[in-house]
């Protein structure tokens, strides 16, 4: 028996084995038989910014294309967050990814530069913010276009600003000012507490442009954030944890704890998304927003999410045409600004005027102000463990395991490392 | 016991252990049919759908490959960079950490449980179905239970832990008490897997072994350590076999409680191999350090089945 | 090495059988143990506290689960509570009115009892074989059957799907199915149960005649019936809460089990918990279901093994 597993089993297993992996890349996916046939065809589009509420939003936007272009089909394919890039890397490698599918622009570049990305013909970039459309480009190729944006401001209390007798803050406002205020907020008898802001990798690379800093240097080859700058903004987050901001320990970082502490009105100051004011369109008392604090400079942290086609798929201007109307067509901006989903990516702002008169909160206008200075994440090859090393310095040294200035060089270390 | 006591009477103490084989010599080719016959519908969904992606895994684990552009061929260095690397050393140490904590304290609990729930109490069948819903429940509510009882700041443990004068870990946020945290829980949800398991071994052992033992002037104690333990040793064997198999892959709970943090410092095995396959787009690492993992489980496993020899009773 | 595998694991297993009349401790005690039973009056209903306290515990996630499904605007900060204030139904009917979960459920449901059934199959004929059928490498080929349990799922789910794709079984019952085919858990236990049962009993059908086929239908498959219930809640409650390999091999929403479902309600950003917890209740009851019908043959069925 062991023989015979020996002689002839294992080499024919191995054998199928190769033959299963060397037909799976580059190979056809099943729907792509109707185009052959001539009757519509179908494109698949995978995404995961409609899970959690607005996948009817989608379905609008796909009927709306199907009617304008009556050859093609959408099949679509919502799939949560946080399963996404398992689902959609574990489809690449059997080759039977969708034709298009969304990529959030941290992930864009390990794509976009692995050759998974077909390049997209005569874009008609007119239509869209340059920056986000020049983000969804590589090597002056445009491998993407921008379908959403959203970006961080700064939520407050204004309750707890009067009751406690401070200024509300202003688009003015630095971190001395934030710092000054959430001190005289904080009052842990009462558990309420002056700021709050995640101490992770996405508030770390903002906090070094507003200290006037690089979190990357200018050829992408090193870590630059072991500066002044860099150790600045890992000090300010840091210095919050423990004295206006609650700790780790305190329940800090587990799922909805810093929108609870919010809404409860215990949090006077919340950095956070515009995707948070749905959440809180029914607190029961005053708040607003406004342009995040900076410090040398002002800079807010914006994140996009982009539409691209799949480089294996055989229905590539089909796929491009969906793309291109689902990033830029009148009815995905309507249908976005009426649902308050993100932000569409068009280049004229009288569009988005509807969305300054949506509602709660009352300075909308902050959320555009936010993009005169705003600052993509850093993106490399590596980009999650470049992100899982950063927390876990800045989790160190907000824990108080590493003291603040050796947590910084050795995260640029171990960014160095993965830059190499 | 129902099932087999009631058809014993049928027996034929004629049979005997005669002819088992039947026609004996001239059947072996005929027996060569059985054997098929019964082993093809497991052995060939088990070839085709585990022991062929188990060698695919072989063939990556060969490669340096991050699932979305062609493999690159590279030999034997993944795992000559896992053998060099401490973060390998760092995450099988965890996980032998955890098997070596959860272990006895499962066995231990599911024991307990065992021997308490097997005397006549009233709703003993109610609380034996409250022991095993943690079984089914989600780790995802489970974590935030736990996470909240084991709250450094105000969770019920830590409050119990102050009241009686004792030191109150970190627990989760603490890179020493995140490991212990995980066992706990760990431990809590499958004590009634390991209950059922212990239960019905203890039903099997006769009452009037027992019975004769306290004739003889044995404590309750004497009793638990003479004749149930050694009893038992079968059931206790089939636990640690089972649930070193298991504990050797540990992942859902870390995922969920510590995502291996704080810090790392809770990181096992699986969850490396996660990380590496599906958020780092190291497929071929990910790989190797499931051979590695594999080579481990199977000595464990393999020392165990020669050793039970020794302590395993067979009444 | 896989030799000694399974000539060690067979060592329980062909423990001599229980004795004949086994007794329980619980059903027939004996006049002098009633007496000491009375004397430890005390002793027990300490057990019965703590037994109890321990359910309490043991209770306690799901109980929370099932208060939070009801609270309006249900959050999990703050601490799990037990106190209901305004209890309502609107999480289960946002949950109804956002998922197909009739349809979701339905799916899980018949995934599990096809994947239970071909377990129950596959495994009991198995069990058989190793148990009561002599061929060479015997050891070796239960050796292997125990290494499919070694090797972690995360690094088989490329290989396989890979696999499948080229089968064109992507996005099909059949794909999601074919990985749950065969357990080599289920034959490990079943083969247990398969050992214990009397030699004498098929010895003397084999005598008049019967067949293998014959012999494991009318003799053995009766026998081992508890042990079948065992394999079968363990084998239902890993198809109904089984989330990477459907996550990856289904697409279509018609496919959708519960495990993928629950999943969309977790958002990237934000989650409406209680929600998701009406989702949690949803998925448990019908395992907790499950097991409580079970809950007699899984402790007799564990004894069957021959593991005493």
């Amino acid at each position: 028996m062991r023989t015979i597993i020996r002689r002839s089993a294992a080499p024919a297993a191995i054998a199928l084995t190769l033959a299963l992996g060397a037909c799976a890349q580059g190979s056809a996916t099943r729907t792509d038989d109707a185009a052959a046939t001539g009757g519509p065809v179908t494109v698949r589009y995978m995404n995961f910014s409609a899970n959690g509420g607005h996948e009817q939003d989608l379905d609008a936007i796909k009927s709306a294309f199907e009617s304008a272009n009556p050859d093609i089909k959408i099949q679509l394919e919502t799939v949560p967050y946080d399963d996404y890039f398992t689902k959609l890397q574990t489809a690449v490698a059997g080759g039977t990814a969708s034709d298009a599918f969304e990529l959030n622009y941290e992930n864009f570049v390990t794509y976009s530069s692995n050759g998974s990305l077909a390049a997209l013909k005569d874009v008609d970039g007119s239509a869209y913010k340059p920056s986000l459309l020049e983000a969804f480009s590589a090597d002056g190729t445009q491998y993407g276009l921008p379908e959403s944006f959203s970006n961080v401001v700064l939520f407050y209390n204004k309750d707890l600003f009067a009751e406690a007798g401070v200024d509300e803050p202003t688009a003015d406002w630095t971190w001395a000012d934030e710092k000054a205020a959430a001190e005289k907020l904080t009052d842990k008898k009462k558990g309420v507490w002056g700021d709050y802001q995640p101490i992770s990798f996405f508030e770390y690379y903002k906090a070094v442009a507003q200290a006037g800093g690089e979190f990357v240097s200018p050829d992408g080859s090193a870590a630059a954030f072991d500066s002044d700058a860099g150790r600045a903004a890992a000090e300010w987050l840091v210095g919050k944890s423990g004295t206006t901001m609650p700790m780790e320990a305190d329940g800090a970082g587990t799922p909805d704890f810093d929108s609870k502490l919010f809404k409860d009105g215990k949090l006077a100051m919340w950095h956070t998304g515009i995707w948070m004011f749905g959440g809180m369109a029914d607190a029961p008392f005053d708040w607003d927003i406004v342009v995040e604090p900076g410090d040398t400079t002002k800079a807010s942290a914006m994140f996009t999410n982009g539409a691209v086609v799949n480089a294996q798929s055989k229905n590539q201007e089909a796929a491009q045409k969906w793309v291109t109307f689902l990033t830029s067509s009148d009815e995905m901006v309507q249908k976005r600004l009426e649902t308050s989903w993100e932000l569409p990516p068009v280049a004229d702002e009288s569009q988005l005027a509807s969305y300054l008169d949506t509602g709660e909160p009352k300075n909308r206008q902050a959320v555009f102000d936010s993009l005169d200075a705003t600052v993509l994440p850093p993106v490399i090859e590596r980009q999650q463990e470049m992100q899982d090393a950063v927390d876990k310095q800045l989790g160190d040294a907000a824990a108080g395991r590493t003291p603040v200035d050796e947590a910084v060089a050795k995260a640029a270390k171990a960014v160095d490392a993965l830059l190499k | 016991m129902s099932v087999v006591g009631a058809l014993r009477p049928t027996r034929r103490p004629s049979a005997g252990g005669a002819s088992r084989a039947g026609g004996a010599r001239g059947s072996a080719w005929r027996n060569r049919g059985w054997v098929l016959l019964f082993l093809a519908p497991s052995a060939i969904p088990l070839l085709m759908f585990t022991v062929l992606p188990m060698l695919g895994s072989v063939w990556v684990s060969l490669h340096s490959w991050n699932l979305i552009s062609p493999m690159r061929w590279v030999g034997l260095d993944n795992y000559r960079g896992l053998l060099d690397d401490p973060t390998t050393r760092h995450v099988f140490r965890n996980t032998l950490l955890y098997c070596l904590g959860y272990l006895p304290l499962v066995y231990a609990g599911g024991l307990g449980l065992a021997l308490a729930l097997n005397q006549r109490l009233r709703g003993r069948s109610l609380f034996r179905a409250a022991f095993f819903l943690p079984v089914v429940t989600s780790w995802v509510v489970v974590a935030l239970v736990w996470k909240w009882l084991l709250n450094p700041s105000n969770g019920l443990v830590n409050t119990v832990l102050g009241a009686v004068g004792l030191p109150q870990p970190g627990w989760w946020t603490d890179p020493t008490w995140a490991l212990p945290a995980v066992i706990l829980s760990s431990a809590w949800k499958d004590l009634g897997f390991v209950m059922v398991i212990m239960l019905a071994g203890l039903q099997a052992i006769p009452a009037d072994v027992l019975e004769a033992a306290r004739a003889d002037g044995a404590n309750a104690w004497q009793r638990f350590w003479r004749i149930t333990l050694p009893l038992l040793s079968p059931s206790t064997f089939f636990v640690v076999v089972i649930s070193l198999i298991n504990g050797f892959q540990v992942f859902d709970q870390v995922y969920v409680m510590t995502g291996g943090g704080p810090s790392g410092a809770s990181q096992v095995v699986v969850g490396q191999i996660y990380d590496l396959t599906f958020r780092y787009g190291r497929a071929g690492e990910a790989s190797a350090l499931s051979w590695l993992l594999f080579a481990v489980i199977l000595l464990i496993t393999a020392v165990q089945i020669r050793g039970q020899k020794r302590w395993v009773h067979h009444a | 090495m896989p030799d000694t595998l399974a000539r060690g694991t067979a060592v329980p297993v062909s423990a001599p059988e229980p004795p004949e009349e086994p007794v329980r401790t619980t059903t027939a005690p004996a006049p002098a143990a009633r007496a000491a039973r009375r004397r430890l009056r005390p002793g027990r209903a300490l057990t019965l506290v703590l037994v109890a306290l321990g359910a309490a515990l043991m209770l306690f996630p799901f109980l929370w689960t099932v208060v939070t499904s009801v609270t309006p605007d249900g959050s999990l900060a703050g601490g799990p509570t037990l106190i209901v204030k305004d209890p309502t139904l609107d999480a289960y009917r946002t949950l109804l009115d956002t998922l197909p979960m009739w349809r979701i459920a339905l799916n899980s449901f018949w995934v599990a009892v096809a994947s239970t059934g071909m377990q129950l199959v596959t495994g009991a004929m198995a069990a058989y074989a190793f148990a009561r059928l002599e061929f060479r490498g015997k050891n070796v080929v239960f050796g292997l059957y125990l290494a499919t349990l070694m090797v972690p799922l995360q690094v088989l789910v490329v290989p396989l799907f890979i696999e499948m794709k080229t089968l064109n079984l992507q996005d099909t019952y059949a794909g999601l199915l074919a990985p749950s085919i065969a357990s080599a858990f289920g034959v490990f236990l079943l083969k247990q149960a398969v050992e214990s049962v009397p030699r004498e009993l098929d010895e003397a059908a084999t005598i008049d005649g019967a067949s293998h086929l014959r012999i494991f239908l009318q003799i053995v498959v009766p026998l081992v019936r508890p042990a079948l219930a065992t394999v079968a809640v363990f084998a239902f409650m890993a198809s109904w809460n089984t989330f990477l390999w459907p996550l990856v091999i289904i697409r279509s929403p018609e496919f959708m089990t519960l495990p993928l479902g629950l999943a969309t309600l977790q958002g990237q950003f934000t989650t409406e918990w209680d929600v998701v917890m009406a989702g949690s209740v949803f998925s448990i009851v019908p395992i907790a279901v499950v097991y409580l019908l079970a809950q007699r043959h899984i402790i007799a069925g564990v004894a069957h093994t021959g593991i005493k």
